[in-house]
């Protein structure tokens, strides 16, 4: 990974880590505006109907209270603005449980959130559609025409004259992101314009919608987000809050800070919907896969739709000739679902490579070996190239690594003690893209010291992205790493792709390698020499006597990019340990081996991939948002109930690269991490619990009581 | 958060004189339930009356009185500190056991065993003022949302109609394993010595109230007599996590052997009612009978027959058996791999 003498692919510690430990960096609403009042959301109490009436009186009676919003006085806002989730408070009409259905602005946080309190509402209530097991019977075709059903050869027919076949529904239930900031911003007016900080993962997304919304230009509009505290695709998309937030500083006409209680996040910023995934698996005795149905059926919001893509995994992973992918949807009184770090891959993989798991089981076969029989040479759902693909490669180092060759074929007979022991593992996919970003490079010399600023609007969730950048542009100019200053997440920037879908790293990293080779170019020719060896800009600056020099460009992915198919792959590897008696599971191991293009820094990657196993993990044993069928309001909205895995639960981590030069995906070979992570992982602790006890849970969270 | 009053004390009399005769006045010590619950507006007091100054922090070995060479625990003392003192960790490692299961590190820093007892049940109804919940508002709507709604945690014995929440509290359950008694004081009469079994109560018709302590009283102390258990006792407590979540079942489980035959056996579950759970009948059975796996599940059986599940915690009777079983082993041979 390491080339000599260059810092880009060595485990350098992230360039902002002081800073955040020391609690320097600011988040969004750690700037020192002045003069700030602050708001505080409140939420209806039912799932469906409208506001008949809503007392604002006491509340803004109250000490301290300088605003009350509601539909009743909010401003006419662009409700097609491009704000995720609606809840605008343009109408008395509720859509879901805990929708916003007002403000209050006051002098401090407590008299905002005591007077909140205070508002009484009263509602005409219609029957809410909140049962999804019930519901989940009248799902149709989604509008979305990319979730049509997709249909290779006849997966049906096949089926029938299967000799051997898996057919078993696999139920996920709803996440939350959770991520550790909670959705938080400052608006703050001047004029006509206004500045939002705010934890976006899409900066100039954040800008977009928001303008829209509040009927004003995207100029007026400037986005301060350098420091995210998570976001796992809940700040992708941007939510009323952000919106609100502005609309409470434009009433009071002061600056106003908004930030969500953790019980509030549950109904304010989206979720990873419920899925039942139907996946019919048919195949010849030596495992040669003969058919692949994939038939997931969900639930999305009222008004707008959204499904996560689950079949994506099945329609990529294995050669097969009757493949079929097919979606229903039911609308809910829930908020809108949306993406959540590997949107349908990480829930598909769990049904696909459960199955596939069954499959071996059913045939005797080693898992490994039943996937190595089924590995395509090309995608198969479009017959394209693969840029690359390391299944193989995962699978085999990782066995070799995992010491796989220690499981036991039939389950439960790995006993020690009190426990049962097994080892499962599962393979995983994520799509490789690089975005349209642009970057500025800035140098500046003070004699022979020349340092350099990169700037561009992209978005740092906590995962590394000033350090690589640093890293790059390091390399591309020949500085030394503490030379280099990076400049994120302000819409002031040159605009540049949002941290989702993975294609954050691709997206910058050739942006800013693209700017430094730029202005390099451009140096040389300024000098108007002919070079024998290649100088380096930090070189020209001082042989051509540059004082300042800056470029910018605006970077674009391959043009022959679509002409392959271009994804990260992985195997996890996970070791179990089940209570007997009471069922409590363990990983007492777990090893991710990724081959994702070429790695730019293998810490924060190592972090990157870890953290995405561990909310596998938390996938797999102990996450889960139960909403109740009566009310459809969640039961789990603190993290005493929402269990995300603490650090007893998660045992030794280990994570492999798969070495690789990968140039047909884009100029650099860099693919992405952010969410291969959590591909797979789930299956690969069912999988485990399976060889362990025997016991096929198709429904996550494996709980300790279904396996008693 | 509504406006409230902040009074420090310095002195008992001071601290039992305060909340006299003002329904609307708590006791403040390590906050970490009531600050909670004060923010999402459930608990609603008008005046906080701060007690973490008083000297009430001692764990000290009793010379005289009925629990001679027992133990005295100060209802102030941290949770972290009960745990980890050596005359409990000797003499009451089930204590010290059930302490450690309960909560974090932080909140054990910073909860006292006197709150820990007084700490309020985490039905999802209760914490939630958007729903119905007959402890949350007795005089209000009625209604329990737990009832008939997701009832996964609640109890399976000793719930009324009008509430099937549990107590949370671990620490309660071994103090219950082990006779423990509560020693309170009010502003008027002398210090009141209540027995851990009766400290907390049933719901029945008023499931706003949890225990048994008077409006006004404070915990001073808790105190465990001298027993033979510390060689043979175990806390096990099953939970969706493996650490920092609140018990599906938990078993405080403790015995007194002559060679292979019980002499005496303390067991006590939670996670199962709105108090520490005594299985008084497991309990009868195993003594002067023989410490076998049979035995064992025998007691077990005749215990769990009288659950009554809900609609989703059935399985905790199953659990239960099997819970009851493996902390009775495990207290016997000490060995938990
Ligand atoms: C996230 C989380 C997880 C937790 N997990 C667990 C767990 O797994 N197991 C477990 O057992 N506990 C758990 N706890 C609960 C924790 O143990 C209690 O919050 C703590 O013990 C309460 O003690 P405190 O001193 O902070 O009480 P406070 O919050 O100060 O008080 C609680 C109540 O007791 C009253 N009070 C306090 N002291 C006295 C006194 N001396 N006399 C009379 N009244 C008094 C107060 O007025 C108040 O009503 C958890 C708590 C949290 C926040
Ligand atoms: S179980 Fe008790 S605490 Fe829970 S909702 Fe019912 S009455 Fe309230």
């Amino acid at each position: 990974m390491q080339e000599k003498n260059k810092v880009t692919g060595t485990p350098v510690s992230r360039i902002d880590g002081i800073l955040k430990v020391t609690g320097k960096a600011a988040y969004a609403t750690d700037y020192p505006v002045k003069n700030i009042a602050y708001a505080v959301l409140f939420k209806s109490t039912i799932a469906a109907g409208t506001i008949r009436s809503i007392d604002t009186g006491p509340a803004e009676k109250s000490p301290g209270v300088l605003a009350v919003i509601t539909h009743k006085n909010a401003p006419k806002l662009n409700v097609e603005g491009g704000i995720r989730g609606g809840a605008l408070l343009q109408s008395p009409k509720i859509e879901f449980h805990g929708q916003h259905i007002g403000l209050v602005v006051a002098e401090t946080y407590e008299q905002a959130r005591y007077a909140a309190r205070l508002v009484k509402v009263e509602y005409d209530q219609s029957k809410a559609r909140v049962d999804f097991e019930k519901l989940s019977k009248e799902a149709a075709l989604p509008k979305d025409k990319e979730k049509a059903d997709a249909k290779r050869g006849d997966a049906r027919a096949a089926l029938q004259n299967a000799e051997f076949k898996v057919e078993a529904v696999y139920g996920t239930p709803i996440e939350h992101h959770h991520p550790l900031e909670p959705h938080s911003t400052i608006a703050e007016w001047q004029g006509d314009n206004v500045v939002l900080y705010n934890s976006s993962q899409i900066v100039n997304g954040a800008q977009n919608a928001a303008a829209a919304t509040l009927n004003i230009k995207p100029e007026n509009v400037r986005i301060v987000s350098p420091y995210i505290g998570g976001g796992f695709g809940s700040k992708g998309g941007q939510w009323a809050n952000l919106v609100l937030t502005a609309v409470a500083a434009k009433a009071v006409n002061r600056p106003v800070k908004l930030a969500l209680t953790r019980q509030q996040m549950v109904n304010s910023v989206g979720l990873r919907q419920q899925n039942h995934q139907k996946v019919s698996l048919a195949a010849t005795k030596d495992g040669k896969l003969t058919a692949l149905a994939h038939e997931t059926t969900t639930h999305c919001a009222i008004e707008n739709e959204f499904v996560e893509p689950c079949g994506d995994c099945s329609k990529i992973m294995y050669e097969v000739p009757n493949s079929l992918i097919t979606y229903r949807v039911v609308p809910m009184n829930l908020i809108l679902p949306t993406y959540t770090r590997g949107p349908g891959k990480s829930t598909g993989s769990f049904a696909l490579e459960s199955a596939m798991d069954e499959l071996a089981h059913q045939l005797k076969m080693d898992p490994i070996e039943l996937r190595l029989k089924n590995e395509p040479t090309r995608d198969p759902s479009n017959g394209k190239p693969w840029s690359s693909r390391t299944t193989v490669q995962c699978l085999q180092e990782g066995a070799k690594a995992f010491g796989w060759e220690k499981r036991k074929a039939e389950p439960r007979q790995n006993q020690q003690g009190n426990f049962l022991i097994g080892y499962g593992v599962a393979c995983g996919t994520y799509p490789a893209h690089q975005r349209p970003s642009s970057a500025r490079v800035t140098l500046n010399r003070k004699g022979n010291a020349i340092t350099a600023r990169v700037e561009l609007a992209a978005a740092d969730l906590g995962t590394g992205t000033h350090t690589i950048l640093a890293q790059t542009a390091a390399d591309a100019l020949g500085l030394p790493l503490n030379q280099i200053t990076v400049k994120l997440g302000d819409s002031d920037l040159p605009p540049a792709a949002g941290s989702v879908g993975s294609v954050g790293a691709s997206s910058y990293a050739n942006a800013v390698h693209d700017a430094c080779v730029k202005l390099t170019d451009e140096l040389i020719a300024k000098s108007g020499k002919q070079f024998f060896v290649r100088p380096t800009a930090a070189q020209l600056m001082v042989s051509e006597n540059v004082a300042d020099y800056q470029t910018r460009v605006d970077a674009k992915p391959p043009a022959n990019a679509d002409q392959y198919s271009s994804h990260s792959f992985n195997a996890n590897f996970a070791e179990v340990r089940v209570d007997i008696a009471t069922g409590m599971v363990r990983v007492t191991r777990f090893l991710a081996v990724t081959g994702a293009g070429k790695i730019l820094n293998p810490k924060t990657a190592r972090s990157q991939i870890i953290g995405g196993n561990v909310w596998g993990i938390g996938m797999a044993l102990t996450e889960e948002s139960v909403v109740d069928p009566r009310w459809g309001n969640f039961v789990t909205r603190s993290f005493g109930d929402y269990h995300v895995p603490a650090n007893l639960d998660i045992g030794a981590m280990e994570a492999i690269f798969i070495r690789e030069d990968d140039r047909a995906s884009n100029a650099l070979g860099v693919k992405g991490i952010g969410e291969v992570g959590i591909v797979g992982v789930a299956a690969a602790v069912a999988n485990a619990v399976f060889n362990a006890t025997g016991k096929r849970i198709r429904e996550l969270p494996i709980t300790p009581d279904k396996l008693l | 958060m509504r406006p409230f009053k902040f009074t420090t004390v310095s002195d008992i009399s001071s601290a039992t004189n305060s909340v006299a005769g003002k329904p609307n006045a708590r006791f403040l010590a390590g906050g970490t339930n009531l600050l909670d619950l004060m923010k999402e507006d459930v608990e609603r007091p008008e005046e906080l009356i701060d007690i973490t100054r008083l000297s009430l922090a001692q764990i000290k070995p009793l010379t005289d009185g009925v629990n001679k060479g027992g133990i005295s625990i100060g209802a102030l003392g941290k949770n972290t500190d009960a745990a980890n003192h050596p005359l409990i960790r000797q003499n009451y490692p089930l204590l010290a056991q059930a302490i450690l299961a309960g909560a974090s590190g932080q909140i054990r820093n910073m909860a006292t065993n006197g709150g820990n007892l007084l700490q309020r049940t985490r039905c999802p109804y209760f914490y939630d003022v958007a729903m119905p919940c007959n402890k949350r508002e007795p005089g209000g709507q009625p209604g329990c949302g737990a009832r008939e709604g997701i009832n996964r945690m609640h109890a399976i014995f000793g719930w009324s109609e009008k509430c099937v929440a549990v107590h949370p509290s671990d620490m309660a359950v071994a103090l219950a394993a082990l006779d423990a008694v509560v020693k309170v004081r009010s502003a008027s009469g002398p210090e009141r010595i209540i027995t851990l079994a009766d400290f907390h109560r049933l719901p029945e018709d008023r499931p706003e109230i949890d225990t048994n302590l008077s409006p006004g009283e404070l915990i001073t102390a808790i105190e465990l007599p001298k027993n033979r258990f510390a060689e043979k006792s175990y806390y096990l407590k099953v939970r969706d996590r493996s650490s920092y979540a609140f018990a599906l079942i938990s078993v405080a489980a403790a015995l007194e052997m002559d060679g292979n035959r019980v002499v005496q056996a303390r067991i006590a579950l939670g996670g199962v009612a709105h108090k520490p759970w005594r299985a008084l009948k497991a309990e009868q059975l195993l003594v002067g009978q023989e410490a076998t796996e049979a035995n064992f599940k025998r007691a077990a059986e005749v215990e769990m027959a009288d659950a009554k599940p809900l609609e989703h915690n059935a399985f905790k009777v199953e659990l239960g058996k099997r819970s009851i079983v493996r902390a009775l082993q495990v207290a016997l041979t000490g060995n938990r791999s």
